[in-house]
Order: C-alpha cells, then sequence, then structure tokens
C-alpha cells in the first residue's frame, strides 16, 4: 500500500477486477489468483479469449501460469530486477508513451539513468529469466493499447515489498497504462474486506480515510465529528510490532479480533513466548482457534452470515451485506460486543445498527460520504469510492484525469534490486518459498474445520522438485523435516515439477509453516518476508 | 430438447469447487471429480447423461431411467447394486455406495432444476468452465468465438512457453 501512495497518491486497486476482461495485455506478478482469488480468472480468461497476452511472473508453475502466453519464471525476491530489465528494454527501444511522461508524471529521467544499469542479460543472472523472453513480455505489456499489471503477496511479502510495487507503478506510468479502461495496478488482497479495514484506519499511522494522525487539521476535524478536542498524534504499533512489544513487556494487554497470529504471524515462537507474556490477552473469533487456546477471555463473535454492515472488495467497491441467520447461542455481531465492551470503558456507544455506524462512516470519511445505508443496499455490486456525495455514481478506475498526489502527477521513484533478508547457503542449501492452496483460507482456523476441504488436502506439505528429491533420497508422501535457523516443521513431501530445483514451497494455512519464516521486515510497509527463507530437508521426523 | 453440462478444458484452473459443491448437495458425496494430468492439464469428468446411455441399457430391474428434460437417473429403491451399469459406462463415474449397496451417481442436482436453478458445479464455477444450457445453443458459442478469432488473428491454440530458470 505504501507502494502506491508514494508513486500514485492511493494505495487502492485502480480498476475493477472485472474490467481486466478489457485488457489486451495483463502483467501477473507475484499472483497465483487461479488458487487464491479463483473468481479473477474469471475476466482473465475472457480477455485471453479474445486475443489478450497474458504474462505471468512466479518461481512457481502455478495454474496461473498454466494461462500464460509468456511465462517467466524468476528466482523469488528478484522481482524489482525483472522489472527494471522489462523498463530498460520499453525505454531502449522507445516504446515507453512519451505524451504521458510528457504530461502526467515526474521522474522520467532517474528512471531512466536506473533502467539503463538493467540489461536483459544482467537481469537474466539476477532473475534466472532468459533474456529473449524478459524482452518479449516488456514489448508486450509496453505495446498493447490497454494493460495491466496484477499483483498480490509475491509482491508485498518481502523486505523490498515497498520497493516491489514501486517498481510495478513505474512500469504502469511510464507505459500510461492507467486511468482507462482495460488498464491499472490491481493489488489483490489476502483478505475480504482488508480494504474496508485500512479505509476506515485499521492501521497504525492513520485515522479513518487514511488521514494521517501527524495532520492537525484531519485530525482535529474528526475529533470534532466524535466529540473530543483533539486525538493522539502519534503513531501506533503495526502487528510485528505489537508482538515484539508484547515480548519486551511494554505492552500488557491485547484484544485481538478474527487474527490467529499463532498461524499466521512469523516465527511462532517468539509469537507464543509475546502472547504467554501479556498480562492480560482477549480473543474474539468465530472458533477456538490456537490463538484464542492462549486467552484470559474468549468472546464468540459472528461469522458473516450471522451479521450486517457493509464490506469493502479489494476494488474498492462497498457493498452491503444482510443479515441471513441469529448467531448460535451466546455469540453475538462484532458490533454488538465493541459497543458493550466501549460502554463498560465509558464511552459512548450507542449504536444499534450498522445502518448508523454507516451513516457515521458518511460524515467521517470523505470518499464514502455519499455511499449512504439506503444507496448500498439498493445497489447491486455495490457503489465504489471515492463517492463523494449522495448522487455521485462513484468512481470504478481512479486516476483518469489527475493522480491523487499533491502535484496531482505520477511520482516514478527508481528502486534498485536487493537481495533477500536470508539466503540459502552451505548449511541451509534450499529457499523455502510459502503461500497459499485453492483449499484453504488464511490461517486455516475456518477451512481446517471443512471435511469435504480436509478431504482434498488434508495435511502440511511440502512441494520439492524431483532433483533435490533424488539428491536427499526422499520419495513421494514420505514425511520429512523441514529446518530453518528458527524452528523445524514436518511436513509431507510432494514431488512436483511445479517448483524448480533448489526452490521448495510450503503454504501456511497449516501451524508449523510460519514458525520457519524470518521476521524481517520491509522498513516502509512493515510487512514480513513471508517468501524467502533459507531451509534445509532432511528424511524422516 | 434437454439442456448439457458442458465443459471448456482451457478454461478450468483446478480450483475443484464443483466438487466441492457437488458435495453441499448430495450429503457429503460428490458425484464430480476434477483429474489433474501431467500436473498441467484438469478434467472435471462427471456423468454425461447421455442421449443413449448404456447404463439405461444394461439395467435389469429398470432402476436407471431417462428423464424427459435430461438426467439419466437411478430409482434407488429399484437398484440392486449388480454394478453393471458401472461395467458399460466409459467415463467411471457411477458409484457403489458400500452402505447402502445401491448405486449412485450424478442426478444433474434435479432438485435445484425443479426450483429453476442451476446444477450446482455450474454455478460454482469462478472460471465458468462449466456451462449449463442446450447443446445447439452452446455450438453456436463456440462457433461464435472462433470466428471472432480466425478474424482478429489470435489463432485457437493458446501457447505456453516455459522458461526454467538457469542453474
Amino acid at each position: 500500500m505504501t507502494g502506491l501512495v508514494a508513486t500514485l497518491g492511493s494505495g487502492a486497486m485502480t480498476n475493477p477486477i472485472p474490467d481486466l476482461a478489457n485488457s489486451k495485455c495483463i502483467f501477473i506478478i507475484g499472483s497465483n489468483f487461479a488458487e487464491n482469488h479463483p473468481i479473477a480468472a474469471r475476466w482473465v480468461l475472457d480477455a485471453k479469449e479474445q486475443g489478450s497476452k497474458i504474462i505471468v511472473a512466479d518461481p512457481r508453475y502455478t495454474p496461473t501460469a498454466w494461462i500464460a502466453d509468456v511465462f517467466l519464471q524468476l528466482k523469488p525476491g528478484t522481482d524489482i530486477a525483472l522489472i527494471n530489465g522489462m523498463i530498460h528494454t520499453i525505454i531502449k527501444e522507445k516504446l515507453y508513451d512519451k505524451n504521458f511522461v510528457k504530461e502526467r508524471i515526474i521522474g522520467f529521467d532517474q528512471i531512466k539513468a536506473l533502467a539503463a544499469k538493467y540489461d536483459a542479460n544482467t537481469v537474466g543472472k539476477i532473475t534466472g529469466v532468459s533474456p529473449h523472453l524478459l524482452q518479449e513480455a516488456a514489448r508486450l505489456y509496453a505495446k498493447a493499447q490497454s494493460a495491466a499489471i496484477v499483483y498480490c503477496m509475491g509482491i508485498t511479502q518481502h523486505t523490498c515489498g515497498h520497493g516491489n510495487v514501486v517498481s510495478c507503478a513505474n512500469l504502469t506510468l511510464i507505459c500510461g497504462n492507467i486511468g482507462r479502461v482495460g488498464t491499472g495496478v490491481l493489488p489483490l488482497r489476502g483478505q475480504d474486506n482488508v480494504q474496508g479495514a485500512c479505509d476506515m484506519g485499521g492501521l497504525s499511522t492513520v485515522l479513518p480515510g487514511y488521514t494521517s494522525v501527524n495532520d492537525e487539521t484531519g485530525r482535529t476535524r474528526i475529533a470534532a465529528l466524535w466529540g473530543k478536542e483533539d486525538l493522539p498524534n502519534k503513531p501506533g504499533l503495526t502487528v510485528v510490532e505489537m508482538t515484539n512489544a508484547a515480548a519486551e513487556g511494554k505492552v500488557k494487554a491485547m484484544y485481538i479480533m478474527g487474527e490467529n497470529p499463532m498461524v499466521s504471524d512469523p516465527n511462532t515462537k517468539h509469537v507464543r513466548q509475546a502472547l504467554d507474556k501479556l498480562d492480560f490477552l482477549v480473543v474474539q473469533d468465530i472458533f477456538l482457534t490456537e490463538t484464542a487456546e492462549l486467552a484470559d477471555v474468549v468472546l464468540p463473535g459472528a461469522c458473516w452470515v450471522e451479521k450486517e454492515g457493509t464490506v469493502t472488495a479489494t476494488s474498492r467497491s462497498v457493498q452491503w451485506r444482510a443479515k441471513a441467520i441469529a448467531p448460535p447461542r451466546e455469540a453475538k455481531a462484532d458490533l454488538a460486543i465493541i459497543c458493550e465492551i466501549a460502554k463498560k470503558l465509558g464511552f459512548e456507544f450507542n449504536y444499534q445498527s450498522a445502518d448508523e455506524v454507516l451513516r457515521e462512516i458518511n460524515l467521517v470519511v470523505p470518499s464514502y460520504a455519499g455511499i449512504t445505508p439506503e444507496r448500498v443496499k439498493e445497489k447491486v455490486g455495490g457503489l465504489t469510492w471515492p463517492c463523494p456525495t449522495p448522487d455521485h455514481p462513484g468512481t470504478p478506475i481512479l486516476h483518469s484525469d489527475a493522480f491523487a498526489t499533491v502535484e496531482r502527477l505520477g511520482k516514478l521513484i527508481p528502486v534498485e534490486h536487493q537481495p533477500p533478508f536470508e539466503m540459502p547457503d552451505d548449511e541451509y542449501p534450499l529457499l523455502l518459498t510459502t503461500g497459499r492452496v485453492v483449499m484453504h483460507y488464511n490461517a486455516g482456523s475456518m477451512t481446517r474445520r471443512s471435511a469435504s476441504l480436509l478431504k482434498r488436502s488434508p495435511e502440511l506439505f511440502v512441494e520439492v522438485n524431483p532433483a533435490d528429491a533424488e539428491k536427499l533420497g526422499i520419495s513421494a508422501d514420505e514425511e520429512v523435516m523441514v529446518s530453518t535457523r528458527r524452528a523445524e516443521t514436518v511436513a509431507k513431501a510432494t514431488i512436483t515439477n511445479r517448483v524448480p530445483p533448489g526452490i521448495v514451497f510450503m503454504p501456511f494455512h497449516f501451524p508449523g509453516v510460519n514458525a520457519l519464516v524470518v521476521e524481517a521486515l520491509d522498513e516502509k510497509a512493515k510487512v514480513p518476508e513471508f517468501k524467502v527463507a533459507a531451509c534445509k530437508i532432511a528424511r524422516g521426523k | 430438447m434437454s439442456k448439457v453440462i458442458f465443459m471448456d478444458l482451457n478454461r478450468c484452473i483446478y480450483c475443484r469447487s464443483c466438487e466441492v459443491a457437488c458435495e453441499r448437495e448430495h450429503n457429503g458425496r460428490s458425484f464430480m471429480s476434477v483429474l489433474l494430468l501431467d500436473e498441467r492439464h484438469p478434467v472435471p469428468m462427471n456423468c454425461r447423461h447421455c442421449k443413449k446411455s448404456p447404463c439405461v441399457a444394461v439395467c435389469p430391474t429398470g432402476a436407471l431411467t431417462r428423464l424427459e428434460n435430461g438426467p439419466v437417473i437411478i430409482e434407488t429403491m429399484k437398484c440392486v447394486g449388480c454394478s453393471l451399469c458401472a461395467m458399460v459406462c466409459p467415463f467411471g463415474v457411477l458409484e457403489l455406495d458400500y452402505l447402502s449397496k445401491v448405486m449412485r451417481k450424478c442426478d444433474l442436482c434435479i432438485h435445484r432444476l425443479n426450483e429453476n436453478k442451476l446444477p450446482a458445479c455450474v454455478s460454482s464455477c469462478p472460471a465458468r468452465a462449466l456451462t449449463y444450457d442446450e447443446f445447439d445453443a452452446i455450438m453456436q458459442r463456440v462457433k461464435e468465438k472462433a470466428a471472432k478469432a480466425i478474424i482478429s488473428g489470435v489463432g485457437l491454440e493458446p501457447g505456453i512457453v516455459v522458461s526454467p530458470p538457469e542453474s
């Protein structure tokens, strides 16, 4: 998100996902949507049937890569080099959008100087991608009438995640592939309503509507709406920083809602130590998760059909979700629980319904001002922000006339390739990358409770290339021990050409995987490097 | 005229939503299975509800019948579990229910069709690889798609270039 704010001025998906069907070229990097956002495949396949060229860059030959016309099998953590290499070819062959560069963006000279260093041969050595394929991809993307970039956690979950995102924006901007139908930058979010949570200020540095806590005017405006003189002006802690602070004894109590850090956060051993050190832990969830088991108090929340309110999709569309059934037994909608706790703490949280909350959002967040309960309940597919007035149709495509930066121009920011925090060595010779499988969702709190899904993906596995398997003497479905400097985890070996030699893959839906990965964070975005760690594999438990 | 489930193999992404949806509709038993060949080619396999069904032809008790609107179904009270239908089925999609000792198969979600809903596998396919329609209507759409491809010079064969990293 920070990468798009720096370059485009807004950290959100620029075009709706169905608009991909109108693209003439789709460049997918670090996203395996065929497994993780299967619905997105619908429109990519539609585009392909109409002649769109599909480029997929991924270390693994995933079901998403099956769709590709050009598949760039890069080494994990080399995305910046790959994109800079594409920019090199585009500038050298003068395929960039000259008018767009002149009128809508700044920083072209710096990018030109940067890209000069990333010729196809140099990039080939870093990424492992053959020079001719890289050039082919660059030409397809730059020459298409309209081209879109789709990315996901394969871009963001690196110590250079911010730089990866900036690189995607740089490529988009020099080709003028933004602000029109079939173009844009489409980051796919990891969970339902993450976009909405961020929009509402569920981040450490901002208030609702991305008002920075440092912005005095914005802050006091919101304070006034809430009947206060001012609000705290210091940034809070991010998730991983909170865990560290708990481990150091600086944070004494924690209230965790709908999150399972014992499975989803890096270095599980450290998370466990941190949570154990707390004086008081409250967990609100629909199941007794691995994290809830550690809590002093567990508050049973409601699942999505048991509560009402809006959800904001990854494409900024705000939709109303009606309640279908009542929560079971003592479980309650999260809104009701939060209101009760707030009242006990002495705050006036008297919301009778989600409608009332949305009315407050209409006042506090300018881009949601026109998304009233009446309108959003009526409109199938919802309304897309910015929607500043009650008669505004919404804005499915961002940056058509101007960017959201102060200068109203797109900013190119040169970024250099930077190797991952931990790379394989003699002791830990394999590169471990993590991700998701189609049968499970996030920490598996819900999907590991479904007989249908477990039948198809019952347990933790590690994908190993046949060449590595032969070297290690392991056979299919054998239990192996995967170890890193932090932990060791038992998994079943899946021997497959989906991963190249030297790289192994594990899905993080099962406990044990995030115990292995490094905690190193991206400096700006504070996202951990889930995608690269050094490991070794041995036979047996 | 009867409708059929049609599969566009180029669109299947092996998400197996169809299998899970079928299970949901049929008390935990799926009559759809997607086979993945060579780690690359997913093929959804279910009853084709053949127009000249070998299973109906050989069923000695008349348990297998073909309804007017298309589905080939098993009347379980008449079935004796002899498996003759399974022997003649070219697709291996008949199942023996060991508990109730009768054959089971895809019923085209007849309970959903009666409510004007699509079969569960079709309605849950995110990639729109599965469609349910009149055979002629589907063929017309395939023709139109191919015609467009010919005119725009796209070509009909998707090409895949694989570049393994150089070690």
